[in-house]
């Protein structure tokens, strides 16, 4: 009745779409109970094609649960791959194949996301994206009460919002007066049932089915009571069904219950029950879970050891099996399935539920060697590490190490130990990692070369890179490489190759570039996915630090490359290097937006909050926006402790950058003094440059060695030449900051304009006080900062000089038909072109027409 | 959720026309707010229309600038600010 609204909003989706305006999304939220289910069952009633999978309330989903169901009942290729062993992006990639080859526009149903696997959500997502592409209505069902903070939907839910083609809808409670008209007929007082329901649907039909004298305090009771109305033999039925998961399919039904067929008659008449492909199951998830937990300890172990027995039998899916066993406290089921299940959600890319299955199989571990425990230890460290656990892989871990100590397995001890330095770094404990490094190359240099020690010695290379330590870095990685090779192990080698070229592209060397690419092109086969996003990570941090932005292209890959391969914390990574970019080449809008979504998916690695809170800390401290100090606190007590200078160079530049801008010199000198003496250390002459700048533009002159161009030629007082330098590196903001320390009335004034273009309103002030002290009166207010939408406006000026460059005339003459010296000519074509987003005169002759600007002739 | 002034230039003047077109304009800005949590509570215009102080409740910065820029609004600055009443101190 009331969901009248709700269903006009499905079906002007849905005409939406045949309308041949591209796929809607709607997410439909709502609380447990509220009718979500129902409402898209009505809708459902007059369209078709309809498509419908559900996610399962398991502990452990199966991994692309939904998609199986689908694949069920459309066969052909998706049956196929799912057969097989597809990937996400395969699934959503066959969904929409399907979608644009069918007659009408399907209706695709997705229902209770809040259980949905990783696997699942990346199929959503991908789906969500490019929903405009895909000629289908797809509907997702989730409870919105029951999906925190951290919840991975409740990322994808952001992720997917903000265009016309993705909806939401809310199940909202039932009013008092629709209570009442669904109460009428069995004569219950609808104020009491409307109060004590409060207008959940479900709840609101299970009391009025179970017709008794009270109504009942909670949805529990009220299932229960209307239970209790049932003979027997039905009871029987519906209690088994009540363990089976995600539904119960008839021959299960007839191993747990003798003679089922009478009982599951009555079950299915009073409603309870009802038949679903694949078997029967409870109308609601709510009432099975009422049933199951009001049966006694004894009775659910042993239909949860039948279900065992009988699914083993058959066949069925590790991850239920596992679930069963785990239920039955049956533990050598538990063993045998839980890490058959975890590899299989492994290898599909859903590793939360292998981490999951995983820990599973260990809390029945009990009575295992500790040899096959340890293995499943160094295994669920793997999953979590690569769901951005940190925590959790590195307790695992130290544990598998323990146990391969106490049993004398110096090789497994020390392979653990070699992993574990890169999970120790990865949770920002670096002494830990460097410690646990060197043990363990030297417990593999008491043993014969082989594998292990050619990793241990690339991880020590992988953490002297990371302290930025040149010789240390390039001397371990050779050891590792040369070792590799003789032994012909692929992974050391792409893993040391990395490292050597990443510290060669720090140090301004090209050649690194190469060594990279190789790396890359040895990693992509199967099993070496996280060399993939190691590459694509590395690429962003020597980028961002050298300002090699002919590199930017790898970044875009690199993110769908991640989100191809599953690698969530690789992504965020590239995404944080991403928003670097953008807030270089003075795109402050889409920095904001790539280190906001970094900000709301990043848990446990501090590196990432560090980069994405200075970058947004930095963006409100440049446009003057409030408050920057907060996300720059918080990113000073992450670094707390740390000495690299990818940590500690963010978080300072940051600071001491937002400092100066609120006019507070001394406090940017004080916080960059001692991470100057340790850059000029490790020689990082493009972290040197930008320290000693800020230094200078706070008042401190002092001489300063190893600086990279451009700031050598504005230390030294050349500001015109860095700026320019700056322009063509596509770096407007450095660029001004290089023309406001200068002494010269032309420069102050062009950083002045810069400044004023960019929406940096400290700095502009800060321009334009030095332009007064300078003498000069009545400064232009100036161009307002461009957004996209907004036309090139070049000022009268720049105006006369492009009419004279379309005319053919060299700087010199149009110099001498406006009366201005040659330099001045030549920053307002640069101007021009920058306005103008060209790079030659020609083209910015040819752009100019094209947008129309006329110009006096 | 922070409040926010919001101050605006219109080179050409802000002109929202009072009839039907207009209401749909500013509910269109609503509707597109909405979208980020950002929530318009009312403007203070010039006398000229030439610029506008805008009151907001916003999640960050960030969602202000986002949505000026889905509704074609400049925005010049923004401040962070809390209410004072001169009666609050009776």
């Amino acid at each position: 009745m009331e969901r009248a609204r709700h269903l006009r909003s499905l079906r002007s989706a849905l005409d939406a779409v045949a309308g041949g305006d591209g796929g809607v999304l709607v997410l439909l939220g709502g609380e447990a109970g509220g009718g979500k289910t129902a409402l898209v069952r009505e809708f459902c009633r007059t369209a078709e094609p309809v498509l419908w999978g559900a996610c399962d309330p398991l502990f452990t989903p199966r991994p692309l649960g939904p998609f199986v169901d689908i694949a069920h009942d459309l066969g052909g290729e998706l049956h196929d791959l799912l057969e097989a062993g597809a990937k996400p992006h395969q699934v959503a990639a066959a969904l929409a194949r399907w979608a644009q080859a069918a007659a009408r526009p399907p209706v695709i149903v997705l229902e209770d996301l809040h259980w949905a696997d990783e696997a699942t959500l990346d199929v959503l997502s991908l789906l969500g994206r490019r929903i405009a592409a895909i000629p289908a209505l797809v509907v997702a069902t989730y409870r919105d009460d029951e999906i925190g903070r951290a919840h991975p939907l409740r990322r994808l839910l952001g992720e997917v919002r903000g265009t016309g083609s993705v909806r939401r809808l809310a199940a909202e409670p039932l009013s008092i007066e629709a209570v009442a008209a669904l109460a009428e007929p069995h004569g219950v007082d609808p104020a009491a049932l409307h109060r004590v329901t409060a207008g959940n649907p479900f709840f609101v039909t299970e009391v009025l089915a179970a017709r008794g004298a009270d109504i009942p305090a909670t949805v529990r009771d009220a299932v229960l009571a209307r239970a209790a109305r049932l003979p027997a033999a039905a009871t029987t039925v519906v209690e088994a069904v009540s363990i089976a998961l995600p539904h119960c399919e008839l021959s299960l039904l007839e191993s747990l219950v003798a003679e089922a067929a009478a009982g599951l008659e009555g079950a299915l008449a009073a409603g309870i029950l009802e038949v679903v492909p694949g078997g029967v199951a409870f109308r609601h998830e709510l009432a099975r879970i009422a049933i199951e937990e009001s049966l006694t300890p004894y009775r659910r172990i042993a239909l949860h050891r039948a279900a065992l027995d009988a699914l083993a039998a058959s066949g069925a899916d590790a991850t239920r099996l596992a679930h069963h066993a785990e239920a039955a406290g049956d533990t050598a089921a538990v063993l045998r399935f839980a890490p058959a299940a975890a590899e299989h959600a492994a290898s599909i890319g859903a590793h939360r539920e292998a981490a999951a299955h995983y820990a599973r199989a260990l809390r029945f571990a009990g009575d295992l060697g500790p040899a096959e425990r340890a293995t499943l230890l160094e295994r669920r460290s793997q999953e979590c590490y690569l769901t951005d656990q940190t925590n959790e892989s590195i307790t695992a871990l130290e544990q598998a190490v323990a146990l391969r100590r106490g049993i004398g397995d110096r090789l497994g001890e020390a392979a653990a130990l070699s992993l574990l330095t890169r999970r120790l770094w990865c949770g920002a404990r670096t002494h830990e990692a460097t410690r646990a490094g060197h043990e363990a190359v030297r417990l593999l240099e008491g043993l014969p070369p082989g594998r292990e020690l050619a990793l241990a010695y690339s991880n020590l290379s992988q953490l002297y890179l990371n302290d930025e330590q040149f010789d240390e870095t390039v001397a371990w990685a050779q050891r590792a490489s040369d070792l590799a090779t003789t032994i012909g192990d692929t992974d050391v080698i792409v893993h040391s190759l990395n490292n050597h070229g990443t510290i060669e592209l720090l140090a301004g060397r090209p050649e690194g570039l190469a060594k990279l690419e190789r790396s890359l092109a040895l990693a992509e086969r199967p099993g070496l996915e996280e060399h993939v996003g190691r590459f694509f990570i590395h690429i962003g941090w020597a980028m961002t630090r050298t300002r090699a932005h002919e590199l930017a292209p790898w970044l875009d890959r690199g993110i769908d490359v991640c989100d191809e391969l599953g690698l969530e914390g690789w992504r965020l990574y590239v995404q944080a290097y991403r928003a670097r970019l953008h807030l270089d080449r003075g795109r402050w809008d889409d920095a904001a937006d790539d280190a906001g979504f970094v900000l709301r998916s990043a848990e446990s690695v501090p590196l990432l909050r560090i980069l994405a809170l200075t970058i947004l800390g930095s963006i409100r401290a440049r446009r003057g926006d409030p408050d920057p100090w907060p996300l720059l606190d918080e990113a000073l007590a992450l670094v707390d402790g740390q000495h690299e200078l990818q940590y500690r160079v963010p978080v300072v530049m940051a600071r001491a950058e937002a400092a100066w801008l609120g006019g507070r010199g001394a406090d940017a000198e004080e916080a960059t003094r001692d991470l100057l003496a340790d850059a000029v250390a490790r020689r990082a002459s493009w972290v040197v440059g930008e320290l000693a700048w800020l230094r200078r533009l706070a008042g401190r002159d002092e001489p300063v060695t190893g600086v990279a161009e451009p700031y050598l030629s504005q230390l030294a007082g050349d500001a015109g030449a860095a700026a320019t330098r700056w322009e063509k590196l596509g770096c407007p903001y450095d660029a001004a900051l290089a023309l406001v320390g200068s002494g010269d009335e032309a420069d102050l004034r062009r950083a002045l304009a810069e400044f004023q273009r960019l929406g940096a309103r400290p700095a502009a002030a800060i321009a334009a006080r030095r332009l007064r002290e300078h003498g000069v009166r009545g400064l232009p207010r100036g161009p307002r900062p461009q957004t996209a939408r907004n036309l090139v406006s070049l000022t009268r000026r720049e105006v006369e000089v492009l009419a004279l460059v379309r005319q053919g005339s060299s700087n010199a003459e149009i110099a001498a038909r406006l009366f201005l010296s040659e330099r001045t000519v030549h920053h307002h074509v640069s101007a021009i072109l920058r306005k103008l987003g060209v790079s030659s005169r020609t083209q910015a002759i040819s752009e100019s027409a094209r947008l129309g600007i006329s110009t006096p002739t | 959720m922070p409040r926010y002034i919001v101050e605006r230039t219109f080179d050409s003047g802000l002109h929202i026309p009072v009839d039907q077109a207009g209401a749909e304009t500013c509910l269109a800005v609503v509707g597109r707010n909405a979208e980020e949590g950002v929530t318009w509570l009312h403007s203070y215009v010039t006398s000229d229309r030439s610029k506008t102080f805008c009151v907001y409740d916003a999640p960050t910065p960030e969602a202000v600038r986002r949505t000026a820029e889905r509704n074609a609004l400049p925005v010049d600055q923004i401040s962070e600010v809390s209410v004072l009443d001169p009666y609050f101190y009776r």
